[in-house]
């Protein structure tokens, strides 16, 4: 199987890695895996209390280079956004941005869970509202 | 995979016109090669019936004596046809035999062939509380082990060897390879619980496919780890 150019270079040059102090309040953890390959992945935020805003992103992936390339993507999108722009971004997003073929989709899957995963530590530490609340917004939407 | 329409129905054999399903790779009147389907139950093509707990030693046995009766020396005589069809049943014939010999290619089969749902697949990824589908504690063991088989890795590279790591290492393969081991004696214990439900008729083989799809589930990380583990010790 051959890997897009933008997987390449996510792969190679992965934005980025790292962690950050899980116990922070304000840094919020996700850790995922895939059951269809046994792959894991960390995603951190870090965001400001203030504004709600990601401002730090920082990941870990233990897996393919799809899963590596779709985390370090999903840090630099995250990025910038407030919490709830943030849970807007779709694992089909992903796909197209980085070109995945239809097996590595549930690479791009493993970076939105880890997404949503953070987000609801961060949420939780911070007694904010469980994502109930985002889907009833996109529900009246 | 077959459905279920095409599994039942029966075909005339080309030769005698006696009836054949699709799986068979002979007749059973004459003898003569048929064209099984391609997508045949693998079970269908040992003759056996669904059941999960199979006897391997046998297994085996009927897979030399069906493959020595599609070997291409006993077709050299016959018609392009019945060539081409025994060549299409050994590899019909291989890949079942591959799948059903090994243990959790026969579940994951098994799970397949019964049109098992996995848990939140396909669901929204806001709606599906697990999408890991494994406890968070195994999750955080399996992260940590792999970043402690980074270290070694990194370690190794500067050209040191670190005793310490190592042992640990040693320990981690050890427990490891034990969980892979119940794991793989927890999935045979559910083939034989669902084997007497489907014998008793007795309806809860759903709960006991779930189950298995969880196990299987678990194992994939366990199996990796195992990998992993193993790869970075042999460098
Ligand atoms: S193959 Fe496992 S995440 Fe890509
Ligand atoms: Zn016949």
């Amino acid at each position: 199987m051959s890997y897009s150019d933008k997987v390449i270079d996510h792969y190679n040059n992965p934005r980025n890695v790292g962690q950050m102090d899980k116990s922070s309040s304000e840094v919020g953890t996700g850790l995922v895996g895939a059951p269809e390959c046994g792959d894991v992945m960390r995603l951190q935020i870090k965001v400001n209390p203030e504004t709600q805003v990601i401002e730090e992103a920082k990941f870990k992936t233990f897996g393919c280079g799809s899963a590596i390339a779709s985390s370090s993507l999903a840090t630099e999108w995250v990025k910038g956004k407030t919490v709830e722009e943030a849970l807007t971004i779709k694992n089909t997003d992903i796909v197209k941005e980085l070109a995945l073929p239809p097996v590595k989709i549930h690479c791009s899957v493993l970076a939105e869970d880890a997404i949503r995963a953070a987000i609801g530590d961060w949420k939780k530490k911070n007694g904010v509202a469980e994502t109930a609340d985002y889907v009833s917004t996109v529900a009246t939407n | 995979m077959p459905t279920a329409e095409e599994k039942f129905v029966d075909v005339a054999c080309w030769s005698c016109a006696a009836p054949v399903v699709h799986a068979q790779l002979f007749c059973a009147s004459c003898g003569k090669v048929q064209p099984a389907h391609s997508g045949a139950d693998y079970f269908e093509v040992f003759g056996l019936s669904r059941k999960l707990a199979i006897d391997t030693t046998s297994l085996e046995r009927e897979f030399y004596r069906l493959s020595r009766r599609l070997h291409p020396d006993v077709y050299t005589r016959a018609s392009e046809q019945e060539q081409n069809w025994s060549l299409r049943n050994a590899s019909l014939l291989n890949d079942a035999y591959r799948t059903l010999k090994e243990p959790i290619a026969r579940t994951e089969y098994f799970l397949r062939l019964e049109g098992v749902e996995i848990q939140e697949e396909g669901k929204q990824a806001s709606d599906r509380k697990n999408p890991s589908r494994v406890p968070d504690d195994l999750l955080e063991e399996v992260f940590e082990l792999n970043m402690q088989l980074e270290e070694m890795r990194m370690t190794r590279k500067t050209g040191d060897d670190d005793p310490d790591l190592r042992q640990d290492l040693l320990t981690a393969k050890q427990q490891f390879e034990a969980q892979l081991a119940e794991t793989d004696n927890f999935i045979q214990q559910l083939w034989q619980e669902r084997d007497e439900a489907l014998a008793s008729n007795f309806d809860f083989g759903d709960q006991i496919k779930q189950r298995m799809v969880a196990a299987l589930d678990r194992r994939r990380y366990i199996r990796n780890l195992v990998r992993d583990v193993n790869e970075t010790l042999d460098t």
